[in-house]
Protein backbone atom coordinates (compact mmCIF):
# COMPACT_ATOMS: atom_id res chain seq x y z
CA UNK A 1 0.00 0.00 0.00
CA UNK A 2 1.11 3.71 -1.07
CA UNK A 3 1.26 5.26 2.35
CA UNK A 4 2.74 8.66 0.85
CA UNK A 5 -0.67 9.26 -1.39
CA UNK A 6 -2.13 12.39 -0.32
CA UNK A 7 -5.89 11.37 0.00
CA UNK A 8 -4.43 8.37 2.47
CA UNK A 9 -2.33 10.89 4.66
CA UNK A 10 -5.34 12.58 5.15
CA UNK A 11 -7.77 9.78 5.99
CA UNK A 12 -5.83 8.54 8.28
CA UNK A 13 -4.16 11.30 10.52
CA UNK A 14 -8.27 12.56 10.72
CA UNK A 15 -8.98 8.84 11.79
CA UNK A 16 -5.89 8.82 14.15
CA UNK A 17 -7.15 12.35 15.40
CA UNK A 18 -11.05 11.32 16.21
CA UNK A 19 -9.82 7.92 17.86
CA UNK A 20 -7.72 10.44 20.02
CA UNK A 21 -10.45 12.73 20.76
CA UNK A 22 -13.48 10.42 21.50
CA UNK A 23 -10.82 8.50 24.39
CA UNK A 24 -9.87 11.44 25.70
CA UNK A 25 -12.80 13.00 26.20
CA UNK A 26 -15.05 9.95 27.74
CA UNK A 27 -11.85 9.20 29.94
CA UNK A 28 -11.99 12.78 31.10
CA UNK A 29 -15.79 12.55 31.74
CA UNK A 30 -15.58 9.60 33.68
CA UNK A 31 -12.89 10.73 35.87
CA UNK A 32 -14.27 13.89 36.45
CA UNK A 33 -16.70 13.11 39.56
CA UNK A 34 -13.61 11.70 40.67
CA UNK A 35 -10.99 14.35 40.54
CA UNK A 36 -14.04 16.82 41.72
CA UNK A 37 -14.44 15.14 45.06
CA UNK A 38 -10.78 15.02 45.00
CA UNK A 39 -10.12 18.87 44.59
CA UNK A 40 -13.73 19.36 46.77
CA UNK A 41 -11.62 17.86 49.82
CA UNK A 42 -8.64 19.08 49.59
CA UNK A 43 -10.63 22.68 49.61
CA UNK A 44 -12.12 22.06 52.76
CA UNK A 45 -9.34 20.06 54.27
CA UNK A 46 -7.74 24.02 53.61
CA UNK A 47 -10.62 25.42 55.64
CA UNK A 48 -10.23 23.11 58.51
CA UNK A 49 -6.42 23.99 58.61
CA UNK A 50 -7.02 27.47 59.03
CA UNK A 51 -9.31 26.75 61.68
CA UNK A 52 -7.06 25.77 63.59
CA UNK A 53 -8.67 21.59 63.21
CA UNK A 54 -5.18 20.36 62.73
CA UNK A 55 -1.97 20.37 60.15
CA UNK A 56 -3.03 20.39 56.91
CA UNK A 57 -0.99 16.72 56.74
CA UNK A 58 -3.43 15.27 59.69
CA UNK A 59 -6.29 16.66 57.69
CA UNK A 60 -5.45 15.33 54.19
CA UNK A 61 -4.28 12.19 55.85
CA UNK A 62 -7.48 11.56 57.07
CA UNK A 63 -8.58 10.60 53.39
CA UNK A 64 -11.44 12.61 51.35
CA UNK A 65 -14.54 10.65 53.45
CA UNK A 66 -13.70 11.46 56.61
CA UNK A 67 -12.89 14.50 55.83
CA UNK A 68 -16.27 15.67 54.34
CA UNK A 69 -17.55 14.01 57.46
CA UNK A 70 -15.40 16.26 60.02
CA UNK A 71 -16.73 19.44 58.03
CA UNK A 72 -20.13 18.40 58.18
CA UNK A 73 -19.68 17.84 61.74
CA UNK A 74 -17.78 21.25 62.44
CA UNK A 75 -19.81 23.63 60.13
CA UNK A 76 -22.14 25.73 61.85
CA UNK A 77 -23.07 27.62 59.41
CA UNK A 78 -21.78 28.81 55.58
CA UNK A 79 -23.06 31.54 53.48
CA UNK A 80 -22.43 33.81 50.96
CA UNK A 81 -22.41 37.96 51.32
CA UNK A 82 -21.92 40.82 48.95
CA UNK A 83 -19.77 43.71 49.50
CA UNK A 84 -22.28 45.45 51.72
CA UNK A 85 -21.76 42.64 54.07
CA UNK A 86 -25.77 41.55 53.96
CA UNK A 87 -26.03 37.68 53.15
CA UNK A 88 -27.34 36.95 49.61
CA UNK A 89 -27.87 32.78 50.28
CA UNK A 90 -27.08 30.12 52.25
CA UNK A 91 -24.62 27.34 51.07
CA UNK A 92 -26.16 24.30 51.38
CA UNK A 93 -24.70 20.70 52.37
CA UNK A 94 -21.07 20.90 51.49
CA UNK A 95 -21.12 23.40 49.15
CA UNK A 96 -17.35 25.17 48.82
CA UNK A 97 -15.51 27.74 46.78
CA UNK A 98 -12.04 25.78 45.23
CA UNK A 99 -9.75 28.19 43.77
CA UNK A 100 -10.98 27.80 40.55
CA UNK A 101 -14.40 29.40 41.90
CA UNK A 102 -12.37 32.24 43.76
CA UNK A 103 -10.47 33.30 40.54
CA UNK A 104 -14.06 33.96 39.03
CA UNK A 105 -15.00 36.17 41.71
CA UNK A 106 -11.32 37.66 42.33
CA UNK A 107 -12.50 39.26 38.80
CA UNK A 108 -15.51 40.45 39.98
CA UNK A 109 -14.24 41.82 43.26
CA UNK A 110 -11.27 43.75 41.02
CA UNK A 111 -13.75 44.72 38.60
CA UNK A 112 -12.67 45.37 34.95
CA UNK A 113 -13.05 43.56 31.86
CA UNK A 114 -13.10 39.93 32.79
CA UNK A 115 -15.90 40.90 35.87
CA UNK A 116 -18.60 38.88 35.10
CA UNK A 117 -21.49 39.84 37.98
CA UNK A 118 -21.47 40.98 41.61
CA UNK A 119 -18.90 39.61 43.96
CA UNK A 120 -20.26 36.42 45.43
CA UNK A 121 -17.88 36.18 49.06
CA UNK A 122 -18.05 33.25 50.96
CA UNK A 123 -18.34 32.92 55.09
CA UNK A 124 -17.73 29.86 56.92
CA UNK A 125 -18.51 30.33 60.37
CA UNK A 126 -17.29 26.48 62.47
CA UNK A 127 -18.14 25.57 65.89
CA UNK A 128 -14.95 26.00 67.20
CA UNK A 129 -15.93 29.96 67.13
CA UNK A 130 -13.93 30.57 64.00
CA UNK A 131 -14.65 32.73 60.92
CA UNK A 132 -13.17 31.40 58.19
CA UNK A 133 -12.39 33.34 54.43
CA UNK A 134 -10.83 32.65 51.40
CA UNK A 135 -8.37 34.77 49.71
CA UNK A 136 -7.28 34.85 46.18
CA UNK A 137 -4.48 36.54 43.95
CA UNK A 138 -1.28 36.14 41.84
CA UNK A 139 2.09 34.79 43.05
CA UNK A 140 5.36 34.97 41.16
CA UNK A 141 4.65 32.24 38.29
CA UNK A 142 1.01 31.55 38.85
CA UNK A 143 -2.16 32.16 41.37
CA UNK A 144 -1.94 31.97 44.89
CA UNK A 145 -5.02 31.05 47.24
CA UNK A 146 -5.48 30.68 51.10
CA UNK A 147 -7.83 30.78 53.57
CA UNK A 148 -7.89 32.74 56.70
CA UNK A 149 -9.84 32.40 60.21
CA UNK A 150 -10.73 34.79 62.62
CA UNK A 151 -11.98 34.55 65.78
CA UNK A 152 -15.02 35.46 67.80
CA UNK A 153 -14.32 39.14 67.90
CA UNK A 154 -13.82 39.13 64.13
CA UNK A 155 -10.44 40.77 64.08
CA UNK A 156 -8.16 38.42 65.32
CA UNK A 157 -6.71 36.41 63.04
CA UNK A 158 -7.14 32.21 64.59
CA UNK A 159 -5.01 30.67 61.76
CA UNK A 160 -4.52 30.76 58.05
CA UNK A 161 -3.37 27.96 55.51
CA UNK A 162 -2.01 29.41 51.94
CA UNK A 163 -1.46 27.12 48.52
CA UNK A 164 -0.35 27.82 45.48
CA UNK A 165 0.05 26.82 41.87
CA UNK A 166 3.54 27.14 40.68
CA UNK A 167 5.81 29.07 43.66
CA UNK A 168 9.37 28.62 43.91
CA UNK A 169 10.05 25.36 45.83
CA UNK A 170 12.23 26.36 49.03
CA UNK A 171 11.21 29.88 48.35
CA UNK A 172 8.10 31.21 47.37
CA UNK A 173 6.36 27.48 48.29
CA UNK A 174 6.74 28.34 51.56
CA UNK A 175 3.65 30.23 51.58
CA UNK A 176 2.14 26.68 51.85
CA UNK A 177 5.20 24.22 52.78
CA UNK A 178 6.14 26.65 56.17
CA UNK A 179 4.28 26.04 59.24
CA UNK A 180 6.18 28.58 60.56
CA UNK A 181 4.88 31.25 58.10
CA UNK A 182 1.47 30.31 58.78
CA UNK A 183 1.92 30.40 62.31
CA UNK A 184 3.08 34.18 62.06
CA UNK A 185 -0.46 34.90 61.25
CA UNK A 186 -2.29 33.59 64.39
CA UNK A 187 -3.05 36.43 66.96
CA UNK A 188 -2.28 39.41 65.20
CA UNK A 189 -5.19 41.85 64.31
CA UNK A 190 -6.71 43.02 60.96
CA UNK A 191 -7.31 46.39 60.91
CA UNK A 192 -10.35 46.65 58.75
CA UNK A 193 -10.78 50.38 58.86
CA UNK A 194 -7.63 51.05 56.35
CA UNK A 195 -7.37 49.82 52.85
CA UNK A 196 -4.15 47.91 53.84
CA UNK A 197 -5.64 45.41 56.10
CA UNK A 198 -2.88 43.52 56.54
CA UNK A 199 0.71 43.85 55.90
CA UNK A 200 3.29 41.35 54.98
CA UNK A 201 6.24 43.80 55.31
CA UNK A 202 9.76 43.39 54.47
CA UNK A 203 12.34 43.93 56.38
CA UNK A 204 10.81 43.01 59.46
CA UNK A 205 7.85 43.86 61.05
CA UNK A 206 7.80 45.45 64.43
CA UNK A 207 8.84 43.06 67.14
CA UNK A 208 8.63 43.20 71.30
CA UNK A 209 11.53 42.64 73.29
CA UNK A 210 11.73 39.09 73.56
CA UNK A 211 11.64 39.61 70.17
CA UNK A 212 7.94 38.23 69.03
CA UNK A 213 6.14 39.96 66.70
CA UNK A 214 3.90 42.76 68.10
CA UNK A 215 -0.12 42.34 67.65
CA UNK A 216 -0.64 44.22 65.12
CA UNK A 217 -1.85 43.89 61.32
CA UNK A 218 1.85 43.55 60.56
CA UNK A 219 3.90 39.77 60.01
CA UNK A 220 7.21 39.31 57.93
CA UNK A 221 8.02 38.77 54.72
CA UNK A 222 9.46 35.57 53.22
CA UNK A 223 13.07 36.34 52.62
CA UNK A 224 14.15 35.48 49.07
CA UNK A 225 9.82 35.69 47.49
CA UNK A 226 9.59 39.03 47.31
CA UNK A 227 7.52 38.64 44.87
CA UNK A 228 5.58 36.32 46.28
CA UNK A 229 4.89 37.94 49.68
CA UNK A 230 3.70 41.13 47.97
CA UNK A 231 1.36 38.98 45.86
CA UNK A 232 -0.10 37.29 49.32
CA UNK A 233 0.00 41.31 50.84
CA UNK A 234 -2.08 42.28 47.70
CA UNK A 235 -4.31 39.13 47.92
CA UNK A 236 -5.04 39.52 51.55
CA UNK A 237 -5.63 43.01 51.26
CA UNK A 238 -7.88 43.03 48.47
CA UNK A 239 -10.16 40.22 49.89
CA UNK A 240 -9.97 41.30 52.95
CA UNK A 241 -11.18 44.52 52.12
CA UNK A 242 -13.99 42.81 50.33
CA UNK A 243 -15.46 41.64 53.11
CA UNK A 244 -14.32 44.63 55.71
CA UNK A 245 -17.94 45.62 56.14
CA UNK A 246 -19.33 42.25 57.08
CA UNK A 247 -16.65 42.12 59.81
CA UNK A 248 -17.11 45.46 61.17
CA UNK A 249 -20.88 45.07 61.19
CA UNK A 250 -20.90 41.48 63.11
CA UNK A 251 -17.96 42.27 65.27
CA UNK A 252 -19.26 41.96 69.20
CA UNK A 253 -19.95 45.59 70.10
CA UNK A 254 -17.49 46.85 73.06
CA UNK A 255 -19.12 48.55 76.09
CA UNK A 256 -17.81 51.87 75.90
CA UNK A 257 -18.25 52.92 72.32
CA UNK A 258 -15.48 55.17 71.34
CA UNK A 259 -15.36 58.26 71.15
CA UNK A 260 -19.10 58.60 72.02
CA UNK A 261 -20.33 57.83 68.10
CA UNK A 262 -22.35 54.60 67.30
CA UNK A 263 -21.47 54.37 63.92
CA UNK A 264 -20.29 51.50 61.94
CA UNK A 265 -16.54 53.15 60.68
CA UNK A 266 -16.19 53.91 64.82
CA UNK A 267 -13.04 52.84 65.35
CA UNK A 268 -11.68 54.42 62.07
CA UNK A 269 -13.68 56.91 63.01
CA UNK A 270 -12.24 57.44 66.36
CA UNK A 271 -8.53 57.65 65.24
CA UNK A 272 -9.26 60.18 62.44
CA UNK A 273 -10.52 62.43 65.04
CA UNK A 274 -7.64 61.99 66.98
CA UNK A 275 -5.31 63.25 64.35
CA UNK A 276 -7.53 66.05 64.10
CA UNK A 277 -7.42 67.11 67.45
CA UNK A 278 -3.21 66.57 67.22
CA UNK A 279 -2.82 68.80 64.63
CA UNK B 1 15.22 -14.11 26.58
CA UNK B 2 18.14 -13.76 23.94
CA UNK B 3 20.77 -11.59 24.16
CA UNK B 4 19.82 -8.71 21.91
CA UNK B 5 16.47 -8.52 24.17
CA UNK B 6 18.89 -8.28 27.01
CA UNK B 7 20.72 -5.34 25.66
CA UNK B 8 17.55 -3.18 25.01
CA UNK B 9 16.64 -3.85 28.40
CA UNK B 10 19.99 -2.91 30.18
CA UNK B 11 21.72 -0.53 28.03
CA UNK B 12 19.57 2.70 28.72
CA UNK B 13 19.97 1.54 32.44
CA UNK B 14 23.70 2.47 32.80
CA UNK B 15 25.55 2.53 29.19
CA UNK B 16 23.51 4.14 27.32
CA UNK B 17 21.39 6.37 30.04
CA UNK B 18 18.91 8.73 28.31
CA UNK B 19 19.84 11.66 30.89
CA UNK B 20 24.09 10.78 31.26
CA UNK B 21 24.67 9.22 28.07
CA UNK B 22 21.89 10.70 25.74
CA UNK B 23 21.95 14.03 27.66
CA UNK B 24 18.16 13.71 26.83
CA UNK B 25 15.55 14.92 29.37
CA UNK B 26 17.67 17.17 31.11
CA UNK B 27 14.90 19.87 31.65
CA UNK B 28 12.42 18.26 33.85
CA UNK B 29 15.27 16.37 35.95
CA UNK B 30 16.52 19.36 36.72
CA UNK B 31 12.44 21.16 37.96
CA UNK B 32 10.99 17.70 39.51
CA UNK B 33 13.69 16.50 41.75
CA UNK B 34 13.17 18.62 44.73
CA UNK B 35 11.89 15.38 46.39
CA UNK B 36 12.11 11.66 46.41
CA UNK B 37 7.66 11.58 45.96
CA UNK B 38 7.66 13.82 43.07
CA UNK B 39 10.85 12.36 41.56
CA UNK B 40 9.57 8.54 42.22
CA UNK B 41 5.74 9.60 40.51
CA UNK B 42 7.45 11.48 37.94
CA UNK B 43 9.44 8.20 37.03
CA UNK B 44 6.32 6.19 37.01
CA UNK B 45 4.97 8.69 34.65
CA UNK B 46 7.38 8.53 31.87
CA UNK B 47 8.02 5.02 32.20
CA UNK B 48 4.38 4.76 31.11
CA UNK B 49 4.51 6.83 28.83
CA UNK B 50 7.30 5.83 27.06
CA UNK B 51 6.41 2.04 27.26
CA UNK B 52 2.68 2.46 25.83
CA UNK B 53 3.37 5.10 23.03
CA UNK B 54 6.70 3.28 21.73
CA UNK B 55 4.25 0.21 21.95
CA UNK B 56 1.22 1.90 20.08
CA UNK B 57 3.52 3.20 17.28
CA UNK B 58 5.06 0.10 17.26
CA UNK B 59 2.23 -1.54 16.40
CA UNK B 60 1.29 1.60 13.14
CA UNK B 61 4.86 1.83 12.10
CA UNK B 62 3.72 0.30 8.69
CA UNK B 63 0.43 2.53 8.11
CA UNK B 64 1.61 5.95 8.84
CA UNK B 65 2.03 7.84 6.40
CA UNK B 66 6.08 8.61 6.17
CA UNK B 67 5.39 12.49 6.02
CA UNK B 68 3.40 13.56 9.14
CA UNK B 69 4.96 10.70 10.83
CA UNK B 70 6.04 13.46 13.55
CA UNK B 71 2.69 14.44 14.17
CA UNK B 72 0.94 11.23 14.57
CA UNK B 73 4.06 10.84 16.90
CA UNK B 74 3.05 13.72 18.63
CA UNK B 75 -0.63 12.95 19.13
CA UNK B 76 0.06 9.53 20.66
CA UNK B 77 2.34 10.72 23.13
CA UNK B 78 0.08 13.74 23.84
CA UNK B 79 -2.86 11.54 24.59
CA UNK B 80 -0.33 9.31 27.16
CA UNK B 81 0.25 11.96 28.41
CA UNK B 82 -3.19 13.45 29.15
CA UNK B 83 -4.46 10.11 30.57
CA UNK B 84 -1.39 9.99 32.77
CA UNK B 85 -2.24 13.58 34.41
CA UNK B 86 -6.14 12.26 34.88
CA UNK B 87 -5.83 9.57 36.03
CA UNK B 88 -3.12 10.79 38.88
CA UNK B 89 -5.71 13.59 39.06
CA UNK B 90 -8.71 11.44 40.13
CA UNK B 91 -7.16 9.07 42.88
CA UNK B 92 -6.98 10.26 46.64
CA UNK B 93 -3.05 8.63 46.72
CA UNK B 94 -1.76 10.60 44.13
CA UNK B 95 -4.02 13.69 43.74
CA UNK B 96 -1.51 15.99 46.40
CA UNK B 97 1.32 14.75 44.19
CA UNK B 98 -0.20 15.10 41.36
CA UNK B 99 -0.74 19.04 42.23
CA UNK B 100 2.71 19.63 43.59
CA UNK B 101 4.46 18.15 39.80
CA UNK B 102 1.75 20.39 38.67
CA UNK B 103 2.59 21.31 34.66
CA UNK B 104 5.54 18.72 34.66
CA UNK B 105 2.95 16.11 34.21
CA UNK B 106 2.32 17.77 31.22
CA UNK B 107 5.53 18.75 30.08
CA UNK B 108 5.94 15.10 30.15
CA UNK B 109 5.16 15.68 26.15
CA UNK B 110 7.92 17.62 25.79
CA UNK B 111 10.88 14.87 26.92
CA UNK B 112 12.97 14.47 23.87
CA UNK B 113 13.24 10.88 25.99
CA UNK B 114 9.68 10.24 24.62
CA UNK B 115 9.76 11.07 21.06
CA UNK B 116 13.77 10.52 20.43
CA UNK B 117 13.18 6.71 21.39
CA UNK B 118 10.11 6.57 19.25
CA UNK B 119 11.40 8.01 16.54
CA UNK B 120 15.45 5.92 16.81
CA UNK B 121 13.51 2.73 17.89
CA UNK B 122 9.58 2.10 17.85
CA UNK B 123 9.49 2.81 14.00
CA UNK B 124 11.72 0.43 13.03
CA UNK B 125 11.22 -2.43 15.21
CA UNK B 126 8.57 -5.16 16.41
CA UNK B 127 5.97 -3.60 19.32
CA UNK B 128 7.55 -6.05 22.06
CA UNK B 129 10.95 -5.16 22.01
CA UNK B 130 10.11 -1.25 21.27
CA UNK B 131 7.69 -1.54 24.54
CA UNK B 132 10.65 -2.44 26.65
CA UNK B 133 13.43 -0.06 24.82
CA UNK B 134 10.48 2.13 26.21
CA UNK B 135 9.87 1.13 30.09
CA UNK B 136 13.74 0.59 29.75
CA UNK B 137 14.52 4.33 28.91
CA UNK B 138 12.09 5.44 30.78
CA UNK B 139 13.71 3.41 33.77
CA UNK B 140 16.90 4.73 32.86
CA UNK B 141 15.46 8.72 33.59
CA UNK B 142 14.01 7.66 36.75
CA UNK B 143 16.88 6.11 37.86
CA UNK B 144 19.13 9.17 37.85
CA UNK B 145 15.81 11.33 38.90
CA UNK B 146 16.00 9.18 41.99
CA UNK B 147 19.51 9.41 42.75
CA UNK B 148 19.45 13.46 42.13
CA UNK B 149 16.28 13.62 44.10
CA UNK B 150 17.80 11.69 47.09
CA UNK B 151 20.63 14.40 47.53
CA UNK B 152 18.44 17.22 46.84
CA UNK B 153 15.93 16.19 49.30
CA UNK B 154 18.40 14.90 52.10
CA UNK B 155 20.49 17.93 52.00
CA UNK B 156 18.20 20.63 51.14
CA UNK B 157 15.03 19.55 53.52
CA UNK B 158 16.89 16.97 55.77
CA UNK B 159 14.18 14.45 55.36
CA UNK B 160 13.64 11.36 52.87
CA UNK B 161 10.38 11.15 51.36
CA UNK B 162 9.21 13.75 53.48
CA UNK B 163 10.33 11.51 56.79
CA UNK B 164 13.02 13.32 58.96
CA UNK B 165 16.37 12.45 58.67
CA UNK B 166 19.19 14.85 58.88
CA UNK B 167 16.95 18.31 60.69
CA UNK B 168 16.64 15.89 63.82
CA UNK B 169 20.07 16.46 64.46
CA UNK B 170 20.18 20.54 64.13
CA UNK B 171 21.01 20.57 60.65
CA UNK B 172 20.21 23.30 58.67
CA UNK B 173 18.54 22.98 55.51
CA UNK B 174 20.42 24.18 52.40
CA UNK B 175 18.28 26.76 50.03
CA UNK B 176 20.87 26.11 47.31
CA UNK B 177 20.33 22.82 47.07
CA UNK B 178 16.18 22.94 46.34
CA UNK B 179 17.14 25.59 43.58
CA UNK B 180 17.69 23.90 40.08
CA UNK B 181 21.16 24.78 39.69
CA UNK B 182 22.26 22.29 42.06
CA UNK B 183 20.24 19.93 40.42
CA UNK B 184 22.54 20.11 37.38
CA UNK B 185 25.88 20.31 39.77
CA UNK B 186 24.68 17.12 40.75
CA UNK B 187 24.26 16.17 37.10
CA UNK B 188 27.70 16.83 36.28
CA UNK B 189 28.67 14.69 39.08
CA UNK B 190 26.58 11.49 38.24
CA UNK B 191 28.25 12.13 34.38
CA UNK B 192 31.65 12.41 36.21
CA UNK B 193 31.14 9.36 38.17
CA UNK B 194 29.98 7.06 34.93
CA UNK B 195 32.96 8.34 32.63
CA UNK B 196 35.23 7.44 35.13
CA UNK B 197 33.77 3.68 35.34
CA UNK B 198 33.04 3.26 31.27
CA UNK B 199 36.66 4.19 29.60
CA UNK B 200 34.76 4.51 25.94
CA UNK B 201 32.65 7.44 27.04
CA UNK B 202 36.12 9.36 27.11
CA UNK B 203 36.69 11.70 24.30
CA UNK B 204 40.36 11.74 23.16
Amino acid sequence: MNTNNNVYTVIYTTVIVVIVAALLAFVSQSLKGKQDANEKADTISQMLTSAQYGTKEEISGLGNAAVLEKYSQEIEKAFVIDLEGNVVRELEGNEVYSAKQLKRQNYNIKGGPNKTGEPELPVFVFKNGRTVVPIYGAGLWGPIWGYMSFETDLKTIGGAYFDHESETAGLGARIKDDPSFQAEFVGEVADFSSENVFDIVKGGAPKDAEGKSVVDNKIDAISGATMTSQGLDAAIDTWLAAYAKYFVNNAPKQEESCCGEETETCEGACEESNQEVEE
Amino acid sequence: MDAKLKETILNPIFKGNPITVLVLGICSSLAVTVTLKGALVMALSVIVVTGISSLILSLLRKTIPGRVRIIVQLVVVAMMVILVDQILKSFEATYAIDKQLSVYIGLIITNCIVMGRIEAFALGNKPWPSFLDGVANGAGYGLILLVVAFFRELLGSGTLFGIDILNRFGYVPNNLVILPPFALILLGCIVWVQRSIQKDLQEK
